[in-house]
């Protein structure tokens, strides 16, 4: 998130659409609704169902499921054409506005009706409520990802926020909701299959920077691939590793996957998980590593997995960031207990066997602390380099002198520094960068400025129009040498970068002359390597629409989409919703974490949600004719069928069937009790909503589409 | 001497059972029995609210005129307790209570209500403090200890407060000061008529 | 005449049902969408957890806190001072124990009747432990007495039921029964007048049917309260017509054990033997039907 959880606090107004956190961020909530009591703030909540939030909001929006691209075009659109936009923030600090006004131009409300099925008043009704109510805290999570179309849709809501001028300030921004304690940490270290960690990517010069990291030969990693060229290929992602396997789509890879190595991972959250079944029992290997045997510990059918346990987070220590990019420690409360190891003591084992524990503990000593020293010395596209393990701890003790609404430390051995010192913390001396890209404070105090990232000047393939990608004149950090736009630091070191120079003189230079490293340019609603350089609507590959599928029709097919062909174009079906006419969404119970492995297994959370359901609207459940408490088939076009207990309730309207995705165990009607370790099933079994999830991914990230898709329902 | 008394505030409870589980987990409560439960009203609807309930130890409680054996007993800071030696399971306070507090774990004889078992906001029970019988027959005693009951230190949006009558109340009072809407403090008339 | 009468007290039984299961009916608790009164609101919410409560709850803690034991205690302090009374005014009457011997209760019938009679006098001592735990001190004691109380009520059914058939025609009130009444069943005189009754006169008859009838409405209800079966305000209805009926059940018990142990010389004796001499059966039971 570009502020913090606390600094919700500040906010006027609130959007939140496709995010939950009654259920799934219920901590975060005490800041929510501390604006909604102090400040009177609206809370605007945008969702297929009448969430728990909404029940907390003063303005729910019933939305079809995929289409919110369309929804914040439409706002964007209405905001623009009623005069509410900040013109000062768009002139100085936004680049390709027009071409995007354009585009947005399209959506006025009554498309965005058609589309969407919120009343055209609504649109004008919740954009001029934004605009009056200002700075905005726009909020998404799954919800407006994980969408063949998500990387348009998030980054619709961060035009949204542009065009209200509400980035870079106190109560206002995007802020994302991680899903789990140290998620941000996780996708900081880049666990992914495109980059190396802290957003490096795979080019060669990320890998040679992070060679001179860890303080192994370049040649030496690429010794370790088949060929070189595989160290630049994008991998398999989490969302389709299977067909790595399974081959169902082409792959381009010069063997398919033979192993799978699952490491603190609820294997029932991937779609279609009917097909990674299928995977199980192809594969040579499986090891997976958790504290909970997963359920891929009891689908696999072929003698072929391992179950390494591994410790809790109670029983290990070390460093992990927060959904507001604080770095924080953890400290072990207890020795692991029983046959588990901690995950450091797991790795050790693996790379000791393996023979490279040399080159991966060249660096690392002592466990954990020199690991965050080596990560935060490699990161500093992201500026981890201030945060040592002995500030985290110095934070961790003083937290009570921190301020809960603005972070800062007020006195104390901390004076000034801001908690868990947000990242980019820049050198020893930063105090972290509570919001990013406030241009109100100075740097060194935890200002910032835009990234100069694409270049001094773009030429717009839409309008042949020609923009200085910098910031305007005089619009920069307080005490900023240059006063207006400058591009990033390079050079200081010859032949480096302030994000590849491990001296870090590149930063302090910088920061000595009130300046950001990255550079201040403004912010872009033209992105020209994107198959959609400004964001549009597109309806999702299964849509209850087809009607509306000629007018905004999916992508072309994508050939080596992280390495597996990925269907578009021909997987969008106008005739599919005859068969499959309802539309599925998932989602998640507060009581459940993930794949729920390890709260299933909870007597207490067992007790609470001991089954898992479908959500039906009483329309939909008279018309198929079941009563409360009965049982109904959900089929889905993949193949996948399942059998839950129907929850009638109004949650969600009459064309959408709604399902948790925590529950495992079951499958397909047979229940695995039996295949897990023994007395080691968990108290709660169900079947995976996620195999009821259709086909469908995004066309940048490949993060499944598990929001929008269709499935048949009947009485059991 | 400071009077204990809970507060359940129906705008911040978001139904999320953190308080159920803290209580049940923090004191080894079985399943099955609720100390402190969530109730939700017109749920997926325009109005849907929740509150989290438990004993409320109530002044002039009517469990303990009810009690034909006299095992329930209110302590000076209006902690209201039972002996769970001479309880003898008949149910009386469970009609007679306006929350449904009392819960009864099975005794094993002919599905016979055991003793009863209710919240003791963390405050143990007649025992001796600390003691090992006291924590086995009912669970922590963080009242002595100076702490919050688990419940209450445990939500996440401080919609459950506990504590002294007065800096609860205070904190309330702020808080529909600041909302500008006079929302009632659910209970507190059912509960603490007297005081 | 007969019937109608007996259709009268089963209608007394019937009526108790009804009531019950009109506040079961009102458990139901339909919510309409939104209520814009906060209390309304929050009376709805107590609804579901704790029933209605203002009603039955109130009612129910007012009745047992402040009411039950003390006409309990009332009720086995009141009822044996009037028989210590009568028993020193009148005293007891005795009958000829040498004359002419009937056989009056069959062998079954005083099996019946002993079974009975231990099960129910252990109902009505453990039941009143309970009513008075609080001065025993409760736990094992009490408790202990909670559960021979529901052992006893599963014996009791048993002869109560055979009773209930073995003497339900004998029971049957007649018109004589009245005059039985007006004088008291001649108790309270010294003399011995023939007084008017059957196999069985007033009082027994309304022991019988307190015994047997209440005794089934005291098993049903208590077996609601026993396992909570049923919703909650229905549970506090029974849990006071228990009581209530009980202290009635009481005072009857007391009767009968004053009546046979000392108002009546020796008719402890005609119940273990079966004989009962000519005397008394022409006198007590003037109008006994000599088979």
């Amino acid at each position: 998130m570009t502020n913090s959880l606390n600094d919700m606090r500040h906010a006027k107004s609130m959007i939140f659409i496709g995010s939950n956190p009654p259920e799934a961020h219920p901590v975060a909530m005490q800041h929510v609704l501390h604006a909604k009591e102090k400040n009177n703030a609206p809370i605007v909540v945008v969702d297929p169902r009448f969430t728990k939030l909404a029940a907390k909001a003063t303005d729910f929006v019933r939305i079809r499921p995929g289409t919110d691209a369309a929804y914040m075009m439409g706002l964007i659109n209405a905001v623009i054409t009623n005069g509410w936009q900040d013109r000062e923030f768009v002139d100085s600090r936004v680049s390709g506005y027009e071409e995007m006004a354009e585009v947005a131009a399209h959506y006025t409300p009554e498309v965005v009706e058609d589309i969407t099925g919120i009343p055209a008043a609504d649109v004008t009704r919740v954009a001029k409520l934004l605009a009056t109510n200002r700075p905005t805290s726009l909020t998404w999570c799954m919800g407006g990802t994980q969408h063949h179309i998500g990387s348009s849709i998030t980054r619709a809501f961060c035009i949204l926020q542009l065009v209200l001028g509400n980035m870079g300030k106190s109560g206002g921004g995007t802020n994302i909701f991680r899903g789990h304690d140290n998620v941000q940490g996780a996708t900081d270290m880049c666990i992914l299959s495109h980059s190396l960690p802290a957003y490096y990517g795979l080019s060669d010069g990320a890998w040679q920077h992070w060679c001179r990291v860890w303080d192994v030969d370049y040649d030496y990693i690429t010794s370790r691939f088949k060929e070189k060229k595989w160290m630049n290929e994008k991998g398999f992602t989490l969302a389709r590793w299977y067909e790595g396997v399974i081959q169902e789509d082409k792959i381009h890879q010069y063997t398919p996957l033979k192993a799978l190595f699952q490491w603190g991972c609820g294997p029932n959250s991937n779609s279609q998980y009917h097909k990674v079944k299928k995977a199980y029992d192809m594969l040579d290997l499986i090891v997976i590593v958790d504290p909970f045997p997963t359920m891929t510990a009891a689908l696999g059918d072929k003698d072929n997995i391992y179950i390494l346990p591994s410790s809790s987070q109670y029983e290990t220590e070390g460093s992990v960031t927060s959904t507001s990019r604080q770095i924080q420690w953890r400290h072990k409360v207890v020795d692991p207990i029983y046959d588990s190891k901690t995950d450091y003591d797991i790795m050790a084992e693996l790379v000791k066997r393996l023979g490279f524990a040399d080159e991966f503990y060249k660096n690392i000593k002592q466990v954990p602390e020199d690991i965050t020293r080596e990560l935060g010395k490699g990161s500093l596209t992201i500026g981890y380099n201030g945060q040592s393990p002995e500030r985290i701890k110095k934070h961790m003790e003083n937290w009570h002198t921190f301020d809960i609404d603005d972070l800062q430390a007020k006195g104390g051995p901390c004076n000034g520094e801001y908690y868990g010192m947000p990242w980019p913390c820049w050198s020893e001396e930063h105090p972290g960068t509570p919001i990013l890209y406030d241009i109100s404070k100075p740097v060194m105090e935890g200002g910032l400025p835009f990234r100069n990232r694409f270049g001094r000047v773009a030429t717009y393939v839409m309008s042949g129009r020609e923009e200085v990608q910098l910031a305007a004149k005089g619009v920069c950090n307080p005490g900023s040498e240059e006063a207006g736009g400058y591009e990033e630091f390079k050079d200081v070191v010859p032949g480096t970068n302030w994000k590849t120079d491990l001296s870090q003189k590149t930063i302090k230079e910088a920061l000595s002359k009130g300046m950001a490293p990255f550079g201040n340019a403004r912010a872009r609603c033209v992105v020209w390597t994107f198959p959609d350089q400004v964001p549009i609507h597109r309806e999702p590959l299964h849509s209850p629409r087809p009607d509306l599928i000629e007018k905004y029709p999916t992508y072309k097919d994508k050939t080596n989409h992280y390495r597996v062909d990925t269907r578009y174009e021909s997987e969008q079906n106008p005739e599919l919703v005859k068969e499959f006419p309802y539309v599925i969404t998932t989602g998640r119970m507060v009581e459940h974490m993930g794949a729920g492995a390890e709260t299933r297994s909870n007597q207490y959370l067992a007790e609470l949600q001991p089954e898992m359901y479908a959500e039906i609207n009483p329309v939909t459940a008279n018309n198929i004719g079941v009563r409360k408490g009965g049982m109904v088939v959900i089929e889905s076009p993949e193949g996948g069928k399942i059998t839950v207990r129907a929850k009638i309730t109004e949650r969600v309207d009459e064309k959408t069937i709604f399902l948790p995705f925590h529950f495992g165990g079951m499958f397909m009607g047979e229940s695995l009790a039996d295949k897990y370790p023994e007395g080691h099933a968990p108290f709660v079994l169900g079947e995976p909503g996620n195999i009821i999830t259709n086909y469908g991914f995004d066309i940048i990230t490949q993060i499944q589409a598990t929001k929008d898709g269709l499935c048949k329902i009947s009485a059991a | 001497m400071a009077r204990m008394k809970f507060l359940c505030d129906v705008e911040r409870c978001i139904d999320c059972s953190g308080c159920v589980v803290a209580c049940k987990e923090g004191n080894h409560v079985p399943v099955g029995v609720n100390r402190r439960r969530v109730i939700t009203l017109n749920e997926g609807k325009p109005g849907e609210k929740s509150i989290s309930v438990s004993c409320m130890h109530c002044s002039d409680a009517p469990c303990i005129a009810v009690c034909p054996v006299d095992a329930i007993y209110q302590r000076d800071d209006g902690i209201v307790l039972v002996s769970k030696k001479t309880c003898i399971g008949c149910g009386y306070c469970f009609m007679a209570c306006p929350f449904g507090a009392p819960q009864f774990p099975s005794s094993g004889f002919f599905g016979a209500r055991g003793a009863m078992d209710k919240c003791t906001m963390c405050a143990g029970g007649p025992e001796e403090n600390f003691s090992e019988e006291e924590h086995k027959l009912y669970g922590q005693n963080r009242i002595a200890e100076g702490k919050v009951p688990l419940c209450a230190g445990m939500c996440a949006t401080r919609a459950l407060l506990a504590g002294d009558a007065d800096v609860v109340a205070d904190v309330y009072r702020q808080r529909v000061f600041q909302r500008g809407s006079g929302v009632n403090a659910w209970g507190w008339s059912t509960a603490y008529k007297k005081d | 005449m007969q019937r109608r009468i007996v259709f009268v007290s089963l209608l007394t039984l019937v009526a108790t049902g009804a009531a019950a299961a009109a506040v079961s009916a009102q458990d139901q608790f339909f919510l309409s969408p939104l209520t814009h009164s906060v209390s309304v609101y929050f009376n709805k919410l107590i609804g579901i957890i704790a029933g209605d409560w203002q009603g039955y709850g109130q009612l129910f803690t007012f009745l047992q806190g402040e009411w039950f034991a003390t006409l309990f205690l009332a009720v086995i302090i009141v009822v044996p001072l009037v028989f210590l009374l009568h028993y020193l005014i009148v005293g007891a009457k005795h009958f000829d124990h040498d004359g002419e011997q009937i056989l009056f209760f069959s062998r079954y019938a005083r099996i019946v009747h002993f079974v009975a009679a231990l099960s129910f006098s252990l109902l009505v001592i453990t039941g009143l432990l309970m009513i008075f735990g609080a001065f025993f001190g409760g736990g094992i004691f009490i408790r202990s007495a909670r559960y021979l109380h529901l052992v006893s009520a599963v014996v009791f059914v048993v002869p109560g039921l055979l009773m209930f058939f073995l003497w339900v025609r004998d029971m049957l009130p007649q018109l004589h029964d009245i005059k039985w009444m007006l004088i008291v069943g001649g108790y309270l005189s010294k003399k011995k007048k023939p007084v008017p009754a059957g196999k069985f006169n007033a009082g027994q008859k309304m022991y019988f049917w307190f015994a047997t009838v209440g005794g089934a409405v005291m098993a049903y209800s208590g077996y609601l309260i026993w396992g909570f079966g049923a919703s909650l305000d229905t549970v506090r209805v029974y849990a006071m017509v228990h009581n209530i009926l009980g202290m009635g059940i009481v005072a009857f018990y007391l009767t009968h054990v004053y009546m046979s142990v000392f108002a009546i010389a020796g008719s402890l004796e005609s119940m273990k033997t079966g004989y009962k001499p000519k005397e008394e059966v022409d006198i007590l039971h003037s109008r006994y039907n000599y088979r």
